[in-house]
């Protein structure tokens, strides 16, 4: 038996069983290693390495030390972009849950079955659709005069919004778009975590004469705790991380006032090839979101342990 | 909130239905007039008020983008590539990986594991440069193998396989090992024919992702040869001209067209990975 099974494995016959094992687990996870090292773990170190470095392509690279850091404190467009970024995430991540929350309490509701399927499905397919795509569409809905937007805000005597010329409506429609796009995942989400709290404690409280505003503060909202903060967590990771959605819809514009902190690495990296000093800022970008994951992953912790 | 035993139709309920249908319509809007506005005749896409539901038929819209100067087929051609790739990749090097981390035992098991999943906290940001430089000195810039070798593989996509490979029961992996199947004979005829769920979640949510990227072919992609789907219809809008919406919609629908597609066959596993997904924390 043992020998049987040794040559059907076609490795090195003499091997002991538990060798064996050992040998095709490492085997099966070297392709995913391989990669790993290549694209993740090699890039991460270089760049750590490169935002010491004052790099380009177009030159030869030198050691300037922490000069790209001390850079970054006098840089305004820096400021700007991080206050663009800010108040992206801030309002986004808002709305995001917020109607996503408010929906999946909707859709939790007494509903034919048939009916709240029919509903998550529109909430939600606009999650599979590429932001590019999403923002051409919008772009035209956007418009000041020929806009579908502006049109119908006419009839509550509304005037033409420059959406994407004004430097602040300009951000207000990226925000709005993709609120559009994304609740109806924070929705999903929700719903799960809704449907997942027992009958039993809502029908109990109801026993105890609790009317539906008291189940929901004191059943639905702290039950649903851990849910909201890691939708509250994932979204703000991606808000930071914002890229897609502003470079169709509005390329960072007008001026710097929709440009992303992404925006701005992509092009200190792509477009005037002064990586050194993109790589520094990317690091900043990452020192925020593995704090936000820790923070995610402490907190999520003691959650479990308290249910 | 909890669902009430009692019946009949209360305030609320009226207030919730309509709610909802409002939000519904909302959403909705947007790509009923995407769909409406790439079947008007182009003099008329403009048109206001807006019409939701396709009046006119134009189907000759659908044919234009192919008679454009922007080779539409090849962007189509060239996004089907790399959403193959990378997705049969991810399937091939996820299921292996997923299964050794889930059923084999070797010595720096766990360590590598959490290790990999460290890597989902790193933005893609902030690796682009080096990988960018990588490309480049391999001579892969606008070359498709600058976006494909990276998706090869995914930390995401070896935890859910993980997760899948460790419910399956043991006695399944005991019994064949009675029978004298070594470890690849248990992955290939036992554990892999079981996977398929996770492997369709998989792929389902891989496709997606790569069919929607952009930042990546923004990257790397300089010709028209070369460009994806999202990069060229981004183009599109400008390059048509912003006066033709008509046909710009009609391409934006022949792109989603395909994501549309595979949420309606197995839009049962979307939300059932993506709720686990999120509900895994």
């Amino acid at each position: 038996m043992q020998n049987s099974t040794a040559f059907k494995g076609g490795i090195l016959p003499e091997m002991t069983p538990k060798r064996r094992e050992a040998v095709v687990g490492y085997l099966f996870i070297l392709p995913t290693y391989i990669g790993f090292v290549i694209f993740i773990l090699y890039p991460l170190i270089e760049s750590v390495r490169i935002s010491f470095l004052e790099f380009s392509i177009l030159r030869d690279s030198t050691y300037i030390g922490l000069e790209n850091y001390a850079r970054m404190l006098g840089d305004s467009r820096l400021r700007i972009v991080y206050m663009n970024t800010i108040i992206f995430t801030l309002f986004a991540v808002f709305f995001n849950a917020g109607v996503g929350l408010l929906l999946a309490v909707l859709l939790n509701r007494r509903l034919p079955t048939l009916m709240r399927n029919l509903y998550r499905s529109v909430f939600f397919f606009p999650v599979l659709v590429a932001h590019t795509y999403i923002a051409v569409i919008w772009r035209f809905l956007y418009q000041q005069d020929t806009g579908v937007i502006n049109y119908y805000l006419s009839f509550l005597g509304i005037e033409a919004i420059p959406w994407l010329s004004n430097v602040h409506w300009a951000m207000a429609a990226i925000i709005i778009m993709d609120v559009w796009k994304n609740t109806g995942f924070a929705m999903l989400v929700f719903l799960a975590g809704l449907q997942s709290i027992p009958n039993e404690y809502y029908e109990a409280a109801q026993l105890d004469g609790a009317n539906e505003r008291q189940l929901f503060f004191r059943i639905t909202i702290p039950l649903l705790s851990p849910t909201i903060f890691f939708i509250l967590v994932i979204f703000m990771i991606g808000a930071l991380q914002v890229f897609d959605t502003i470079i169709v819809l509005t390329a960072g514009g007008p001026g710097d006032a929709t440009r992303s902190v992404v925006l701005y690495i992509w092009e200190l990296a792509f477009r005037n090839f002064d990586m050194g000093y993109a790589a520094a800022v990317s690091m900043t970008l990452f020192a925020i979101i593995l704090v936000l994951t820790a923070l995610q992953f402490v907190i999520s912790r003691r959650w479990v342990h308290y249910e | 909130m909890g669902r009430k035993s009692k019946r009949g139709i209360s305030l609320g309920d009226v207030v919730s239905y309509s709610l909802l249908t409002v939000a519904a319509i909302l959403v909705a809007m947007p790509l009923l007039w995407m769909f409406s506005t790439s079947l008007r005749p182009t003099s008329e896409s403009y048109q206001l008020p807006p019409q939701w539901l396709p009046t006119q038929f134009r189907w000759e819209n659908y044919l234009a983008p192919f008679d454009s100067s922007v080779p539409f087929v090849q962007l189509f051609a060239n996004s089907m590539k790399i959403t193959l790739a990378v997705t049969l990749g991810q399937l091939v090097t996820c299921s292996l990986a997923g299964y050794a981390f889930a059923r084999l035992r070797f010595p720096g098991r766990e360590f590598l594991f959490l290790l990999l999943l460290a890597s989902l906290m790193i933005p893609g940001q902030v690796t682009i440069i080096p990988i960018f430089l990588l490309m480049r000195s391999l001579g892969l810039i606008d070359n498709h193998l600058a976006i494909i070798l990276p998706g090869l593989i995914s930390a995401f996509g070896v935890f859910l396989m993980r997760q899948f490979f460790k419910q399956m029961p043991q006695e399944l992996f005991d019994a064949a090992r009675v029978d004298g199947a070594g470890h690849i004979r248990s992955f290939l005829q036992i554990a892999l024919p079981l996977a398929g769920p996770a492997l369709a979640t998989l792929g389902i949510i891989t496709f997606n992702a790569i069919w929607n990227s952009y930042f990546l072919p923004l990257i790397f992609l300089n010709s028209w040869d070369n460009f994806t789907l999202p990069q060229g219809i981004a183009l599109l809008t400008g390059y048509m001209g912003a006066g033709n919406p008509s046909v710009v919609m009609a391409a934006v629908t022949m792109a989603i067209l395909p994501v549309l597609a595979v949420f309606i066959v197995a839009q049962r596993w979307i939300i059932e990975a993506l709720t686990r997904a999120g509900i895994k924390g």
